[in-house]
């Protein structure tokens, strides 16, 4: 389940800035993280995406070096930072990188200004330096004019600017996100994540973001590492895993998607296609995208990619007449439940007539949307 | 280069020298208890020449020590849970006129201690001169109304002071009960009399139940009231007939070393049951959330209810008070009130005279000196136990609990035996006292201080890390800010159970290193009760003013929550 679609990094490629190599992690005898490979190009956003207990925070953690890992390597610049084999552990503090954390930690004791100054005197900044050091990144994250208050009395989202500002302040190598935006309301949430990704354009800092969520993952990843139970289940850019999930968890995951198990008809590929056969006899053709096809198949069809129509479309493949079960007004968008050999599908289609329930309506998708799933 | 090793050794190397400081502080006197209740030897020869149980066979020539023991313990677990259940019932579920400002007066009786208001109820219910049975006598009555150097007067004074823990913990079950469980009950059409006997009774069982059996425990180990009313009648339980048996002449050490480790056996059972039950209830009380508990309109009903507040406030609070002022402005305090017998002698005399001014300035120096080294060993040990993760915490933080399961009476024998035995003479210093305070309050600073330090997110600190600071830097300019008024509170709290302790010091101070509770006690039985009374008021004073000062405290920490 490890594989990753990517070839291995040629050598016209920069040399990584973060390599975490069969990277494992044992709280006691529960692993956590168990063997995880990958690598983080200079001034790329990298994401770890995953449901919760997948260890995702744990591996950034390590790379932090807020946990020990159990075993493996992890490199940056090359230096190692923590090695299982040669007994290194540089603490967190001697590693140069930054953090925000979900909590925000801003510290209460502490003025929006001195909270900011924080790493800057860690690192014996005159003070004159740290003024302007502090009132630049202030300036960047909107909050200069609250510098002189207590951290107590900011709200949820100034807070978050003032970690944000506090991490980057002291120009750290690396910036590590720790689920950021979890505890923001979703109007803001949105607001910020575009935020986010724009600073860090604007900082070109290389950077480790954790989420739950798809779409910050989606908004925000040069790359994103998708991960289940420890391990690394597909890595790739965010249109490679929306398009193209390579497992029905990724599919499932990244956005709503509907499965389709049946036999390989070999007999009936045509043009590239690959054609499957669902238990009841429906024809599917879907893609393989270079995938190793096997006798059995799953293949992942988007909820947004399914067409409803009330005539016959124009193509000839993938098209079935099918009874409609149930209609769910979503606001933005109508899920519509659909009978379809034994199982059922679920469409999303843009606001549009009502559908009668238990009338027949046409549905077809694009074969270049049928994912075939990888083994 | 930093290696995994070197990481180990400086701050692991602190951590378990700390942690073992604290280790011999507990164990060591438990050692020298235990091998005191199994010595069957010449008892003039230290170390012991046999071992054997016969000192545990032994406690059964007293049977009637045991007998009063369960008599008073059962007897006063009974008024105490009664106390505390009408009080918690009547604060958090009825819509009683003041009742925010009644459930902070309900921590008063607490701070008041057993002892004083043992003393207040001698002055009043002694079945010759107390002021109830003279009213009594001169509104034509014959011989006395209330007896309190009985069972159930002893039982009675305990009740007293332990209902106000009884309350905080069976409040803490009725607030903690998600009112939605009632009112889904009324919601399927039950009756308030159905839903009371099907939901909301078997929901605060298990956390009544666990309040009785913990305040069961805490009567068993308690002293103070049952030395001062019990004494005069030769009435004795367990704890007092230990503290007779080891002042005695010739003292009997080892068969008090086999009741002292029999009570403090039967504790830690109680105290292992109470948590068994606390967990095994856990489905109603500990969500951690805190709910605001239905409140019924009970009409003119309220102020019934009020008065029975006031009359347990006054009964605990009010009552011993001015019984003790009033007597400490007497000549004579038993004489009936005349002109001529009002003085401010013994004010005078407590203030003056040698003996208490220097038992007054040492228990100040003691209190200052185990609140200072206290905070800073307790909040090591705090963040030993609940932060650093150090392997073998769970055991250290089960050592560091255990003074808990222990009367304070028997650990002090525990550890005047062991220092007694040690090359260093400080056994008769304040040194010896300050080892006992800072071993007994263990649990109490180390509770307090983590209770704090538990709220400070983890990762302000790791935050701090990931700047780049230092683990000396952050801790001083992240950690101890965070928990300073936290160790301020802590600071205040042990003062005053220093200020307060009685079953430790009473064994443990030397003609030369006096403390002002037990010379309270001394002079009840060897002085006047006129300036026992004055002298047990200057204490109180300087409790209460501490008392307000850690209020004040509080009050900051929660105006400025750390989240």
């Amino acid at each position: 389940m490890q594989a990753s679609p990517r070839a291995p990094a040629s050598s016209s490629l920069p040399t990584p800035h973060i390599e975490v190599e069969r990277l494992e992690l044992y709280y006691g005898s529960v692993p956590a993280v168990r063997g995880v490979s990958f690598k983080v190009l200079p001034g790329e956003q990298l994401t770890l995406l995953g449901p919760s207990g997948c260890g995702k925070t744990t591996t950034l953690r390590a790379i932090a070096g807020l946990e020990q890992p159990t075993a493996g390597e992890i490199r940056i610049d090359g230096v190692p930072v923590y090695s299982s084999e040669r007994g290194i552990h540089i603490r967190a503090e001697k590693r140069g990188l930054s953090m925000v954390f979900q909590s925000y930690a801003i510290w209460p004791h502490m003025t929006v200004f001195e909270n900011v100054a924080y790493g800057l005197r860690v690192r014996r900044t005159g003070a004159a330096e740290i003024a302007e050091k502090v009132h630049h990144a202030l300036d960047m994250v909107q909050m200069r004019s609250f510098a002189s208050r207590r951290a107590a009395q900011l709200s949820g989202g100034q807070q978050q600017r003032v970690a944000l500002a506090r991490a980057f302040v002291f120009s750290p190598s690396v910036l590590l996100f720790d689920e950021p935006l979890s505890n923001l309301d979703a109007k803001l949430r949105a607001d910020m994540r575009i935020e986010l990704r724009e600073l860090q354009h604007r900082l070109g800092i290389t950077s480790v973001y954790v989420t739950h969520d798809l779409e910050e993952a989606l908004a925000m990843s040069d790359r994103i590492v998708v991960m289940r139970d420890g391990l690394i289940e597909q890595t790739g850019t965010p249109d490679e895993i929306y398009r193209l999930p390579n497992s029905a968890f990724v599919a499932d995951f990244v956005g709503a998607a509907n499965l389709i198990r049946g036999r390989h008809r070999s007999d009936l590929d045509v043009d590239g296609l690959i054609a499957l056969e669902e238990s009841t006899g429906h024809i599917v053709y879907g893609m393989a995208y270079g995938r190793p096809v096997g006798a059995e198949l799953v293949v992942s069809v988007r909820t947004v990619h399914l067409r409803i129509s009330t005539e016959p479309p124009a193509a000839v493949q993938n098209v079935w007449r099918v009874p409609v079960e149930q209609t769910v007004f979503q606001g933005d968008f109508t899920q519509v439940h659909l009978g379809w050999g034994t199982q059922h599908l679920i469409a999303r289609c843009a606001a549009m007539e009502p559908l009668a329930v238990g009338g027949e309506v046409y549905i077809s998708v694009e074969p270049r949307h049928v994912v075939v799933l990888g083994a | 280069m930093q290696s995994a090793r070197s990481l180990i050794s400086a701050q692991k190397l602190a951590g378990y020298g700390v942690a073992a400081v604290a280790a011999v502080l507990v164990l060591y006197p438990v050692f020298f208890l235990l091998q005191a209740a199994l010595d069957v030897g010449d008892p003039q020869v230290r170390p012991p020449t046999a071992y054997g149980f016969d000192n545990f066979n032994g406690i059964f020539q007293y049977p009637q020590i045991l007998l009063n023991t369960l008599t008073v313990s059962v007897a006063a677990t009974v008024m105490a849970l009664v106390f505390g259940f009408v009080m918690a019932w009547i604060l958090t579920r009825t819509n009683v006129p003041g009742r925010h400002l009644f459930e902070q007066l309900m921590a008063v009786p607490y701070y008041l201690t057993p002892l004083l208001g043992a003393l207040a109820w001698s002055l009043l219910g002694s079945p010759e001169s107390g002021f109830i049975n003279q009213i009594w006598r001169a509104l034509g009555g014959n011989g006395h109304l209330i007896d309190i150097n009985t069972a159930y007067g002893i039982a009675w004074v305990m009740a007293l002071f332990e209902g106000s823990v009884a309350f905080v913990m069976i409040a803490a079950v009725m607030k903690s009960m998600d009112p939605a469980l009632e009112e889904a009950s009324q919601i399927m059409g039950a009756s308030r009399i159905r839903t009371m006997l099907r939901i909301t009774l078997p929901l605060v069982v298990p956390g009544v139940l666990g309040a009785a059996i913990f305040v069961f425990a805490e009567m068993l180990g308690s002293f103070a009231a049952a030395l001062v009313l019990g004494l005069p009648s030769r009435y004795y339980v367990i704890t007092t007939a230990i503290y007779q048996l080891v002042q005695q002449y010739p003292p009997k050490i080892q068969i008090a070393a086999a009741m002292g480790v029999s009570l403090f056996a039967v504790m830690f059972f109680m105290l292992f049951l109470y948590r068994r039950i606390v967990m095994a209830g856990s489905y109603v009380t500990i969500t951690g959330k805190a709910f605001r508990p239905r409140v019924a309109d009970i009409g003119p009903l309220r102020y019934v209810l009020l008065g029975v507040c006031l009359l347990y406030l006054f009964a605990a609070v009010g009552l011993p008070l001015v019984t003790l002022l009033y007597a400490s402005l007497q000549k004579i305090a038993v004489a009936f009130p005349a002109a001529e017998n009002w003085t401010l002698e013994n004010f005078r005399v407590a203030v003056t005279m040698n003996a208490v001014r220097s038992a007054l300035a040492n228990s100040l120096l003691l209190g200052f000196g185990t609140a200072t080294i206290g905070v800073v060993l307790m909040g090591l040990l705090a963040w030993l136990i609940y932060r650093s993760r150090l392997p073998g915490s769970g055991l250290i933080e089960y050592i560091v609990m255990f003074p808990q399961a222990v009367p304070r009476l028997v650990f002090a024998f525990g550890l005047m035996w062991a220092w007694v035995a040690f090359p260093i003479p400080i056994y008769g210093t304040l040194w010896l006292l300050l080892l006992a305070y800072l071993t007994v309050f263990l649990p109490l600073g180390v509770r307090t201080i983590a209770g704090v330090m538990l709220q400070i997110d983890k990762s302000l600190e790791e935050c701090a890390q990931m700047c780049g600071a230092s683990w000396a830097f952050r801790v001083r300019t992240v950690t101890i800010p965070l928990l300073v008024p936290g160790l301020v509170a802590a600071w205040l709290l042990l003062f005053i159970a220093s200020i307060r302790e009685l079953g430790a010091s009473i064994l443990l101070m030397g003609p030369h290193s006096k403390v002002i509770t037990p010379s309270i006690v001394e002079s009840w039985f060897g002085t006047s009760s006129e300036l026992t009374a004055a002298l047990a008021l200057i204490q109180t004073l300087v409790v209460a003013i501490a008392m307000i000062l850690l209020i004040a405290v509080t009050r900051r920490v929660g105006a400025h929550p750390v989240d």
